[in-house]
């Protein structure tokens, strides 16, 4: 009975803090559930959790990367240069940003396996450079993503809104996909004779995802509609999620993760496999900071400021491990949901900076003890 | 004639019996150290003298045993360490418990600080240690730093370390594993020297030349009992050996002869140190494994073997020479994942540690080593991972639930199978076994002889290493023996005893009987 009671508790226990956090938040300040405050939580949720997706893959393998905040500054200041400065066109200046990011990642992988140097330091040095090479590239002014005023891809990010008529188009798609797919791998698992969720079970879990997804849309459709950044953010949680779940790769990330020893013998190319994960790091910090230098308007000193922090933060709370070998990618966007709710309700009611560092501290700490303690036996 | 007449022991054991779970380590052991004498023990790998250690040491407390300590003619129950040290037992492990990074001084005081004022008091310090070292003739600066002092240097200070606590029992557990005939000679003055000033010592070693010099007497342990003491001066070597191994093999193990097909892996002088610029640790190692046979390859402890099959798969080392190749592959630079490309698969020894992922399933340790034949355009294929997996799971006969199984929950016996269908779905030419059936009970140990049987049969080459002697010479067709990382000696099925295997282990050149039609 306590054991049934625990494991519950375990199961839903980041589902019931989300609830607190919005009924407290919808409470106190009604506006927190208006369609346009969801809007705008659901852009800066996809931008913290676009983050956390690629920590997840660093955590997996027992690494970290602290320097994502900066590089996440960084990457978005150096596609606003080269567009507000030099003219460059858009789409152009975000593959170069993104290219360079890839590169550096790749190399602090490389860094790390190679010359067996913690990844702890390496990317604190990563932090530091990445923040000193930001502020060198602005010369410390504030660098408009867009001349003018006028819309163009990079601005666009975080400003264009899917119509109503495609947002429900798409999210027809989305859900037939998902119910597919969960019934497929259903119907497989049984063919292997593994356990499978009752049918009622599995009804539910599509009904309810179809639901959520329907809310969500005539949610944001009262507003402007489904923002650019929710569609960046879908795409590339499913992109982790099938890298993680359904290819070597993924096992490598978790395998090395669990016992690197063990992952050696069994034959797994380890160093291939973290240069990798690093490298699509960085490809995710250079999406992450065009992201969150748009959805700012331009680049300032301060944007990515922390931001590695709470990625980690997001994975921890969704149950990935800091020691590797554990951690989903639905884990992470809950947890990533929970920070941004926690950061969107405290902006909202003016909360002063003080207070907001020192509430996402408390929640981080409250959450992995909460873990410990329902995980422990 | 008197009972009387002979002294008390210092320390003495009756019957001891100690269990672990699914096995006995210690079935029945007496031995009397009597005060003054160095006693060797001698046995061989898991023959019980660490156990025996443990015990006599309160490692292993009072209750968890059965039968009867002895100290200074006295019953005595420890129930931990302190009790054994307060009853004037010191003991010197193989690991060395110094801070490296203090001086010889500071570890001998270690705990138990003389203090002054609530300062630690360092004239003092220093000046005890140098009393201490002074008094073991021991020639070292109390105030050296540890982690500048060599192996030997290191082994003084842990024996006046124990000096310190003023014993009446040294013991000494394979003080020599890692000393130079120099620094060996050192330590044994100083053996010498405590047992003249009346401190007695229990000295475990494999060296037999080393046990000749210093026992007075010795007693055999074999498979956890005591079988005889003899008084050194009137026994040899040979005798000893005898005792060591005992029992005539029975029919435990079921090697089939097959035929031996083509060479599938052949390795030629090869010398390899741990890292770059170090003295080599294998010298000179050249062998070859056919098709359908099985070649043993044994040696004590530190012998190399592990360290072979671990640089052969490109886990460990820095080849200085030699070529291995595997069917007409050279593993010149070879890295796990070139090896098992190659053909060559391994199950390592330390299979928690190397081996399994143990909060994982069965399934994802089964497939781990073979994802990349299972993926189709970079996603995996399911199915055929889920086909592979069971029929192994099958044909392994591993008793779990299912696939999804989390591999801690299983039994050592299972998870060995686990560990070796890992390196079987790989599909190897090759398969090296590195004790295959450690610490597992007697019903999976069969099923892993059977399986070497079955993939003989299939035309795989297979490298056991055990340290068993029964078992390689049960399930090898040839068996290599090494000592100190050198090639002791080479047997073919029909050559191998146990005694000639233990005395190629022991690099005493050729064996017994053929000394012995010499002289």
């Amino acid at each position: 009975m306590k054991t049934t009671l625990k494991s519950a508790l375990r199961d839903y226990s980041m589902l019931l803090a989300l609830a607190a956090i919005w009924a407290f938040f919808g409470l106190e300040h009604p506006v927190f559930l208006s369609s346009r405050n969801l809007s705008l939580l659901l852009i800066e949720l996809s931008i913290t959790a676009s983050l956390a997706l690629g920590m997840l893959l660093v955590l997996l393998p027992a690494q970290i990367d602290l320097a994502a905040g900066s590089g996440v500054g960084l990457a978005g200041a150096v596609a606003a240069v080269l567009v507000f400065n030099h003219g460059t066109p858009a789409l152009l200046a975000l593959l170069v940003a993104t290219a360079a990011c890839v590169v550096v990642w790749a190399s602090m992988g490389a860094l790390i396996v190679g010359q067996r140097i913690p990844a702890f330091i390496i990317t604190l040095g990563g932090l530091l450079v990445f923040k000193g090479v930001h502020w060198l590239v602005i010369k410390g002014q504030t660098v408009p993503v867009s001349e003018g005023g006028k819309n163009n891809a990079y601005s666009l990010l975080t400003t264009y809104y899917l119509p109503p008529l495609a947002g429900f188009a798409l999210g027809a798609l989305v859900i037939a996909g998902f119910a597919f797919f969960t019934l497929r791998a259903r119907a497989r698992r049984a063919a292997y004779g593994f356990g499978v969720p009752d049918k009622e079970r599995t009804f539910m879990t599509l009904f309810i995802a179809g639901q959520l997804i329907f809310l969500l849309l005539i949610v944001t459709n009262q507003y402007r509609g489904l923002p650019l950044p929710a569609l960046i953010l879908g795409a590339l949680a499913l992109a982790v999620y099938v890298l993680t779940a359904h290819t070597p790769f993924g096992r490598y990330l978790y395998a090395i993760g669990s016992n690197e020893e063990a992952a050696l013998i069994s034959g797994v190319p380890i160093q291939r496999t973290v240069i990798v994960a690093f490298a699509l790091m960085g490809a995710i910090v250079a999406l992450t900071g065009f992201m969150q230098t748009a959805y700012a308007g331009a680049s300032t000193s301060t944007v990515g400021s922390l931001m590695e922090l709470d990625a980690v933060a997001a994975c921890v709370i969704g149950g990935t491990s800091l020691r590797g070998g554990r951690g989903t990618v639905t884990g992470v966007l809950f947890g990533a949901l929970i920070m941004a709710s926690l950061l969107n309700g405290m902006t909202l009611m003016a909360v002063s900076p003080e207070i907001k560092f020192i509430a996402r501290g408390v929640v981080l700490a409250l959450a992995v003890w909460v873990d410990v303690k329902l995980n422990s036996d | 004639m008197s009972l009387s007449a002979s002294p008390t022991p210092v320390l003495a054991t009756r019957e001891l019996v100690k269990r672990f779970p699914g096995v006995t380590a210690l079935g029945g052991v007496s031995f009397e150290l009597l005060p003054g004498e160095v006693h060797a023990l001698c046995g061989e790998n898991g023959a019980g003298k660490s156990t025996l250690i443990k015990l006599l040491s309160g490692i292993h407390p009072f209750g968890s045993y059965e039968g009867s300590l002895f100290a200074a003619g006295r019953e005595v129950r420890f129930s931990s360490t302190r009790d054994a040290e307060a009853a004037g037992i010191a003991v010197i492990y193989q690991e060395l418990a110094l801070v490296p990074e203090m001086t010889v001084a500071e570890n001998l005081c270690l705990g138990h600080a003389p203090l002054r004022h609530g300062l630690i008091d360092w004239d003092r310090v220093y000046a005890d240690a140098a009393r201490v070292l002074e008094m073991a003739k021991i020639a070292l600066d109390p105030t050296a730093e540890v982690r500048k002092l060599g192996v030997a240097e290191r082994q003084l200070v842990e024996i006046a370390k124990a000096l310190s606590k003023n014993p009446k029992v040294l013991i000494l557990d394979e003080p020599t594993a890692a000393l130079s005939e120099d620094e060996v000679r050192r330590l044994l003055d100083v053996v010498r020297d405590l047992r003249a000033r009346g401190i007695a010592a229990i000295y475990i070693s494999h060296k037999f030349d080393e046990v000749f010099r210093i026992a007075d007497r010795i007693t055999v342990l074999r498979d956890g009992k005591s079988i005889t003491t003899l008084e050194t001066k009137n026994t040899t070597a040979d005798e000893v050996i005898r005792h060591m191994v005992g029992r005539p093999i029975t029919e435990l193990f079921p090697r089939r002869a097959s035929t031996p097909g083509e060479v599938l892996l052949s390795v030629s002088g090869l010398s390899v140190s741990e890292t770059r610029a170090q003295a080599p640790r294998l010298r000179e190692v050249s062998f070859e494994v056919r098709a359908g046979e099985v070649l043993g390859i044994g040696g004590l402890m530190g012998a190399g073997r592990t360290e072979l099959l671990l640089h052969l798969f490109g886990a460990w080392g820095w080849r200085i020479a030699g070529k291995v190749k595997l069917a007409e592959i050279s593993l010149d630079s070879p890295t796990p994942h070139r090896a098992l490309a190659a053909g060559l698969a391994l199950v390592s020894e330390d299979r928690k540690r190397y081996g399994l992922f143990l909060e994982s399933a069965i399934g994802f340790n089964l497939s781990l080593s073979s994802l990349s034949r299972l993926a189709r355009r970079g996603l995996l294929d399911e199915d055929a991972e889920v086909a592979r997996s069971r029929a192994l799971f099958d044909s392994l006969r591993v008793k779990a639930p299912g696939l999804e199984t989390t591999v801690r929950t299983l039994s050592g016996g299972n998870q060995q199978k686990i560990v070796i269908g890992k390196a079987l779905m790989t599909e190897p030419k090759v398969l090296l076994l590195d004790e295959p059936t450690r610490g597992i009970d007697v019903g999976a140990k069969l099923e892993v002889y059977e399986l070497v049987n079955r993939l003989c049969s299939e035309g795989k080459a297979i490298v056991l290493v055990s340290s068993e002697l029964p078992e390689l010479i049960g399930m090898s067709d040839r068996i290599v023996m090494l000592s100190e990382g050198k090639i002791g000696g080479t047997f073919s099925r029909a050559e191998a005893t146990q005694e000639r295997l233990l005395s190629a282990a022991l690099g005493r050149t050729g064996a017994p009987q053929k000394q012995a039609e010499l002289s």
